[in-house]
């Protein structure tokens, strides 16, 4: 049985720290939410639309809607407060939230203030803009019953949810919110009486108020620490807490100077991130830290500060960081939720002239995610690309080898930014994209690469099921099987709407089939813009976050909220869910019907709708004869690389009316285990309720041919090479990039010699994979034994598709899938 | 039949067939049949019919395509008339589970050629291509064909050989060979015989000629029970690589006994003598590795691989 990774070198403070976190709900207080409301008896507070991508929930969308205010505590409005445009009322409620309600706690030996940032406010809506608001979202064919008609109907999910993006934080260390201000009085002042008095004008106003929260809320943490140095008897720990008074006193409303001043401006703004969208904001997430925090790291060790010390401010950050969990921490067993938040940073990868640029805190925030590991947040991606240091390579492969896997990502430069180069043409962007700044791509979420402090990601926004345009071909448009409704129980007597592809029966080739299938996935790309923008529409105009809005470049310029699509990069993702299900569904068509004549289409659509039963023998050709994606097989590969060029050319088509533009990525989240007992049966042999493939992963078990193969599939899909690539000669479709999680044999990293070959295998990951990897290295009996007694195995992390999880968390159902892919493979 | 070679199998990303990463070919046939071998399935020079028992679903479809009648059908699965199959196959094509299974295939050198330099990215400086077996050397020809033209695509070559062929072979491939993995089993001749169907006395002058010829060598030693794990037998080859050989070897990998190929065995209906050997404990491998390295200046030369137990 394989040992567990345990932290290390953690002095009695951080060891301190980290036991209390895992204390949870027997902590003396926490971080789980607070509400806050006008006090209005219809008062809308609970943020559905940042729920509507997570399918687990939707049947409680009224009790939370209804808990929400119930427990909510009441705000002192102003007597004009009415007479306030939204954005100001907006910021003036969670201002008074925070600031004033909320009480300021700092734990014994912590270096980093703030925390109990969780709090759900009030939308800070008027009578009208209630009744307005609610019909659209609640009422009959409101934006929240046809999203669930449309995941029960198995199509997927979407809203337009908080998070995943990387403000603009480098600027606040540098100009603090001091300057900030500045310069939205600037903008402010440029604009016409007309411009002031209107939607402009509201919004930069609710930004500048937005600014003056951090720095309130700051100065009630000086005065706490203040108090407890007063009071504290420990000269050491005295001296930390008056410094600890003046840093909060000084950041985040002026410039740091040195590391521990940046680190305190870049947690209280960034925690007042995920206050202002209402949810503790899933990827929300830092950019490229070891970059733009190099100077004042810099600056600490001239001043003759101690290393050491550096790393323990860094690791108060990384509890700070794992509060986000609070908010769940009475309901963290469900699957995949607990693993929902994502806030990432970027360590090394290339910059200008190709030059790789790890540094020393580059290796300093590895030495800490080791020794702190396995924590879950923040959750680091690090960057890797041809002319990556060795130095670096042996440190990544030596992690690795101690943890259970991989406890950070790997993202791939070369791919990644052909990707953002390729989504700067197809969406006119190059302003803002170009061979001069690509480089400074990070990212967000889970894997999801985008611009850095000027980007409205909105990734993973949207998740589209592609196998359901396979099902739609196969029907007429009409789908295969009867379909409920998850909140009341009762069929959808509604038909559908899908175009009417004729009846597959009658198709003479596989290429009729195929150009149905095109058609249908036309169609619910279609779809899921339409669901999509009209959710938009409605967070645009009833849901600001101004504070936000302050640290995204694009949004004081332009006087719009970032909800209105005011960053200067704006962007929805589709998720294309199913994948490899998608494609070896139709290489099974075609195999089955086709090529080998093994059935009819009659024989395959009847042995859909009957799950298989009675077709054991046809089954059993589909899933072991037919072929698969993930193989390095190159006919196979070259319609997952058809299939994956039509679909994100599709998504490029569209645009919100706010003006973000669509575009395909490829991550599943956890819809690929729900969406698998929604959707009838697949061609590639796959049962109703048996799992669907996992973002750009191959169907499990189906990567017959080992992680190589496997891995050139993927880069094969993603566009392969081309003569003129998007970067150099990589072609890359996916401008957020592709979740590709690869479990190794322990036997790579078992000596010295082997650990050499892991680096081989990623060299040549660099050379021909796609754009981000999780390196899982598990074995099954551990994982067993983990099942059987999850209370010894508490820290056990596991990574799927680069959001990670504690094994002991995330449901039986994960877990057998983990335990069986593992008992697969070959020794 | 030198443009074409019968293969078994394609392994990718291998880590324990030489350095880096590999990809290994084992070509199907070998010039000895050890009583311990672990693949079976190699010893053959033509193609042979596997059935998975676990696999299986009962659909008869192999017996309702086998001309010759030589597959029936009972209770506990199906029973393969070996000596009525002509050897068409239809029987695993027509299989859906791919219970029935053919092993052996006859490949160009272009066309194994396109499957190794798939993983190319991944081969880095230590990396590239093992050909081995069964005995890859029975097939010398092809073999020398393929390696050359790995070698000119820059491409890292090892052969992995147990040694019993002419030498004529050995020197067909010696140029496009960057790297020998050459199996010493047995020092005793008459044991060596009854155990492997042949004596060791080629295997060992083949051996010292291509140390004089200047290959790399990787020797490896299976270590089975009862069979070559005696102190005596490992010290008699240290004793003759550090005298014949001079020590001129890279490494000396013992290698633990292997049980997985047990379902080999029941695959292709034989009875296996190591059915119920047990894995040799980790403690007798370190008292075998310091035995073999007693002798060498270089001790890190020697090292053991494989599944043991621990005690």
């Amino acid at each position: 049985m394989g040992k567990l990774k345990e932290p290390y070198n953690l002095s009695p403070r951080i060891q301190w720290l980290r036991d209390y976190y895992f204390k949870g709900t027997q902590r003396n207080w926490n971080n789980e939410s607070k509400c806050f409301t006008t006090g209005a008896s219809d008062d809308v507070i609970y943020d559905e639309f940042s729920f509507y991508i997570v399918p687990e929930v939707h049947t409680f969308f009224n009790t939370f809607a209804k808990s929400f205010v119930i427990g909510a505590k009441k705000l002192t409005l102003p007597e004009d407060f009415y007479k306030r445009s939204l954005p100001e009322r907006k910021a003036f409620c969670i201002s008074q939230a925070i600031t004033e309600h909320m009480p300021q706690e700092v734990l014994p030996g912590d270096l980093l203030c703030g925390a109990r940032f969780n709090i759900s406010v009030t939308r800070a809506l008027n009578k009208r803009e209630t009744k307005a608001f609610v019909k659209a979202v609640r009422g009959k064919g409101g934006t929240r019953e046809r999203l669930i008609e449309f995941k029960d109907r198995g199509y997927g999910n979407c809203g337009p949810t908080s998070g995943h993006l990387i403000p603009d934080y480098p600027t606040i260390l540098k100009e603090g919110f001091s300057g900030r201000r500045k310069y939205f009085q600037a903008l402010y002042e440029k604009l016409t009486e007309d411009e002031k008095r209107g939607a402009k004008g509201n919004n930069l106003r609710a930004m500048m108020l937005s600014t003056e929260m951090p720095v309130a809320l700051s100065k009630k943490y000086s005065e706490e620490c203040r108090r407890l140095a007063d009071k504290e008897t420990d000269p050491a720990r005295k001296k930390e807490l008056t410094r600890m008074a003046e840093i909060t006193a000084r950041v985040p409303n002026e410039p740091a100077r040195d590391f521990w001043e940046a680190m305190q401006s870049l947690w209280m703004t960034h925690m007042l991130v995920m206050t202002d969208e209402n949810y503790p904001g899933p990827g929300v997430s830092f950019g490229r830290l070891d970059q733009y925090l190099y100077p004042y790291y810099k600056k600490s060790i001239e001043n003759g500060e101690d290393r050491e010390f550096l790393k323990e401010i860094v690791k108060c950050f990384f509890i700070h960081a794992n509060t986000a969990y609070d908010a769940m921490i009475r309901t963290g067993t469900n699957q995949g939720i607990t693993a929902g938040y994502g806030q990432l940073f970027n360590l090394s990868g290339l910059g200008k002239d190709g030059m790789d640029q790890t540094n020393e805190l580059t290796y300093m925030l590895l030495d800490v995610i080791d020794e702190m590991s396995p924590i879950l947040e923040p959750k680091p991606n690090v960057r890797l690309h041809k002319n990556s240091p060795e130095k670096l390579l042996d440190k990544v492969v030596e992690m690795i080898s101690v943890s259970q896997g991989a406890p950070f990502l790997l993202n791939f430069d070369e791919r990644s930014m052909a990707g953002m180069l390729r989504e700067a043409k197809k969406a006119g962007v190059e302003k803002f994209i170009h061979p001069g700044n690509v480089f400074e791509y990070a990212s967000v979420g889970c894997l999801e690469n985008t611009m850095c402090g000027n980007d409205r990601s909105a990734t993973v926004d949207c998740n589209l099921n592609l196998l359901k345009a396979v099902e739609l071909a196969l029907s007429d448009g009409q789908e295969l099987i009867p379909y409920t409704d998850s909140v009341w129980g009762k069929p959808y007597t509604a038909k559908s709407a899908a175009p009417r592809t004729g009846d597959p029966r009658s198709f003479r080739n596989f290429e009729e089939f195929y150009a149905a299938f095109l058609t249908q996935v036309r169609y619910i790309v279609k779809e899921i813009v339409r669901l999509y923008n009209d959710a938009d529409n409605l967070r645009a105009k009833y849901c600001p976050t101004p504070y936000l809005s302050s640290l995204v470049k694009g949004c004081a310029e332009s006087g719009k909220d970032i909800t209105q699509g005011g960053a200067e990069l704006n962007f929805v993702t589709i998720e294309g869910v199913t994948f490899a299900t998608t494609v070896d569904s139709l290489l099974a068509v075609k195999y089955l019907v086709y090529d080998k004549k093994l059935c009819t289409m009659d024989e395959l659509i009847d042995a859909l709708i009957k799950n298989w039963e009675g077709y054991e023998v046809l089954r059993a050709s589909a899933l072991n004869k037919a072929p698969k994606y993930g193989r390095d097989d190159d006919e196979a590969d070259e319609l997952g690389r058809k299939v994956m060029e039509f679909w994100s050319e599709e998504c490029w088509k569209y645009k919100t009316d706010t003006g973000k533009r669509f575009r395909g990525g490829m991550l599943s989240w956890n819809y690929w285990i729900g969406s698998g007992y929604i959707l009838p049966a697949s061609p590639d042999g796959r049962k109703k309720g048996q799992f669907l493939s996992n973002a750009i992963c191959p169907v499990n078990g189906a990567d017959i041919n080992g992680p190589t193969s496997n891995s050139n599939s993927v880069g094969k899909v993603l566009g392969g090479f081309a003569e003129k690539g998007d970067y150099m000669h990589y072609v890359n479709y996916l401008p957020n990039g592709a979740s590709h999680t690869i479990t190794l044999n322990p036997s790579v990293i078992r000596d010295a010699a082997h650990k050499e070959k892991l680096k081989a295998f990623l060299r040549g990951y660099i050379a021909n994979g796609g754009t981000a990897l999780q390196i899982n290295i598990l074995d099954a009996d551990m994982l067993r034994d983990a099942q059987k007694h999850p209370e010894n195995y508490k820290n056990l992390l596991v990574r799927v598709t680069g959001y990670n999880a504690y094994f002991a968390s995330i449901g039986k159902e994960l877990q057998d899938e983990i335990i069986a892919r593992e008992s697969h493979k070959s020794v | 039949m030198s443009d074409t070679a019968l293969v078994l199998d394609i392994q990718r990303m291998s880590t324990e067939d030489g350095p880096g990463l590999r990809t290994t070919v084992f070509l199907k046939g070998c010039t000895l049949a050890c009583k311990w071998c672990h693949n079976p399935e190699s010893i053959a020079c033509f193609p042979e019919l596997q059935w998975h028992k676990e696999r299986c679903i009962g659909c008869r479809k192999c017996m309702n395509g086998c001309h010759n009648g030589a597959i029936s059908f009972h209770s506990s699965g199906i029973t393969i008339d070996r000596s009525r199959c002509s050897g068409c196959f239809v029987c695993a094509e027509n299989c859906p589970t791919e219970a029935l299974a053919v092993k052996g295939k006859r490949r160009t050198v272009d066309e194994l050629f396109k499957m190794l330099i798939k993983d190319c990215a991944y081969f880095g400086n230590e990396g590239g291509v093992t050909l081995s077996g069964g005995e890859p050397l029975i097939q010398a020809d092809f073999a020398s064909g393929l390696l050359r033209k790995l070698r000119d695509a820059g491409i890292d070559t090892a052969v992995d050989t147990a040694g019993n062929v002419p030498y004529a072979a050995f020197e067909k491939v010696l140029p496009f060979t960057d790297r020998f993995l050459y199996d010493i089993k047995l020092m005793d001749p008459a044991r060596h015989k009854a155990l492997t169907g042949a004596d060791n006395k080629r295997i060992l002058e083949n051996l010292i000629n291509l140390a004089h010829d200047g290959a790399k060598l990787w020797i490896r030693t299976p270590v089975i029970p009862g069979a070559t794990d005696s102190e005596e037998n490992i010290s008699a080859i240290a004793d003759f690589i550090h005298t014949c050989l001079e020590e001129r070897i890279e490494r000396w990998e013992l290698c633990a006994f292997n049980n997985l190929c047990k379902s080999k065995y029941a695959a292709m209906g034989l009875d296996w003598a190591y059915n119920n050997a047990p894995l040799m404990h980790a403690n007798t491998m370190r008292m075998l590795v310091s035995a073999a390295a007693e002798k060498f200046h270089s001790k890190a030369l020697v090292s053991y691989t494989g599944a043991v137990q621990n005690q």
